[in-house]
C-alpha cells in the first residue's frame, strides 16, 4: 500500500525544515500528540541531516525522499537516498550521535537498502490509540 | 513502495519540492506547511505568502474531486521573483475542472484573481493533466 505522504526534494540542509513542517501537518491530520510528534520530528531531522552530510560526496548533490505511513497505531517514516550508503567515516563532521538518538526516540530502527540498493533508514513510532483514528482515518 | 517515479527523483536535485499525499484531510495541513516553508525561505512577504495560502485553500477544496489513484501530488519551487505551484497527476479534465470550480459569486475565479498565471498542461505520461500556477514574488518588479 502506498504511503500516506511522500516527499521528494534535494538533499540540502535548508530543505530539512520542509520535511519537519510536512510532518507537522501529517501529525495534525492524524491527531498525533505534540510530545510524540516532537520526538518524531527530531528523529526524522537527524535522519535527513545524515543524508545531507553523508550520503553524497563533497560538491555533489542528490535527492532525498521521505515517506510516512500509518499502520494501525504505528507510524513508519522512511528516509531514503541515492548516495553511497551508511558506513563509518573517520572524517565525519558530526558528533556521531544521530543514529543513537534516532534509536532512542523510535520504537524500531532499521538501516538498510531497498531492492534497488538505495539507502534507507526506516523508523517506526508507536502512537496512542487516539491518534490515527481522528479525522476519520482508518489506516 | 509505489513511490515517486525515477525521473522525479532525479529532478529532486533542482530544488523543486514534490509531495504526494493521500486524498483527504491530510492534503490541506501538508500542502499549507510545505508551501509556507518554501516561500518563507525565499523571503516572501507575509501578505504575498497569505495570497499563496489562499490559492492552497482553493486547491484543497476542489482538487480532491480530480485526484487519481487516491492521491494528490504537488510540486512547488520559489525564489524571490516567482513561485510555481503545480497540481500534478489530475484526471484528463481535472486541471480545467479545478479552475472552473474555483469560481466564487461576486469574487470571481479565486485562482485567476490571485495567481499571476494559470495554465493547464498535459501530464508527461498518460492522459492526465496538470494545473500550473505562477505567483510573482517580492522582487518580481525590482
Amino acid at each position: 500500500m502506498a504511503p500516506e505522504m511522500e516527499l521528494a526534494l534535494a538533499a540540502r540542509a535548508e530543505n530539512i525544515a520542509i520535511v519537519r513542517h510536512a510532518l507537522g501537518g501529517f501529525g495534525e491530520a492524524f491527531g498525533v500528540p505534540e510530545p510524540k510528534l516532537s520526538d518524531i520530528r527530531l528523529a526524522v531531522t537527524e535522519a535527513c541531516a545524515n543524508v545531507v552530510v553523508h550520503a553524497y560526496p563533497e560538491g555533489h548533490e542528490g535527492p532525498m525522499e521521505v515517506t510516512a505511513s500509518m499502520h494501525g497505531n504505528e507510524l513508519t517514516v522512511l528516509v531514503r537516498d541515492w548516495g553511497r550508503g551508511i558506513r563509518p567515516r573517520s572524517d565525519s563532521p558530526g558528533l556521531g550521535l544521530g543514529l543513537s538518538m534516532i534509536a532512542a526516540l523510535a520504537e524500531q530502527l532499521q538501516l538498510g537498502h531497498d531492492s534497488d540498493e538505495h539507502t534507507e533508514v526506516r523508523m517506526t513510532f508507536a502512537l496512542s490509540g487516539d491518534a490515527a483514528s481522528t479525522n476519520g482515518w482508518h489506516a | 513502495m509505489n513511490g515517486l517515479a525515477a525521473d522525479e527523483r532525479e529532478r529532486a536535485t533542482d530544488n523543486v519540492t514534490r509531495v504526494r499525499v493521500a486524498n483527504g484531510p491530510l492534503v490541506g495541513p501538508v500542502l499549507w506547511r510545505v508551501v509556507s516553508m518554501v516561500l518563507a525561505r525565499a523571503d516572501w512577504s507575509v501578505e504575498r505568502l497569505d495570497d499563496a495560502l489562499l490559492v492552497c485553500d482553493a486547491l484543497c477544496a476542489h482538487a480532491p474531486a480530480y485526484a487519481t489513484d487516491g492521491r494528490l501530488a504537488f510540486s512547488v519551487q520559489a525564489d524571490e521573483y516567482k513561485a510555481e505551484l503545480r497540481v500534478l497527476e489530475l484526471t484528463a479534465d481535472g486541471a480545467t475542472g479545478l479552475v472552473r470550480d474555483a469560481m466564487l459569486p461576486v469574487v470571481g475565479n479565486v485562482l485567476e484573481r490571485i495567481a499571476d498565471s494559470v495554465s493547464v498542461e498535459p501530464e508527461e505520461r498518460g492522459e492526465g493533466s496538470q494545473l500550473v500556477l505562477v505567483l510573482k514574488g517580492p522582487s518580481a518588479n525590482a
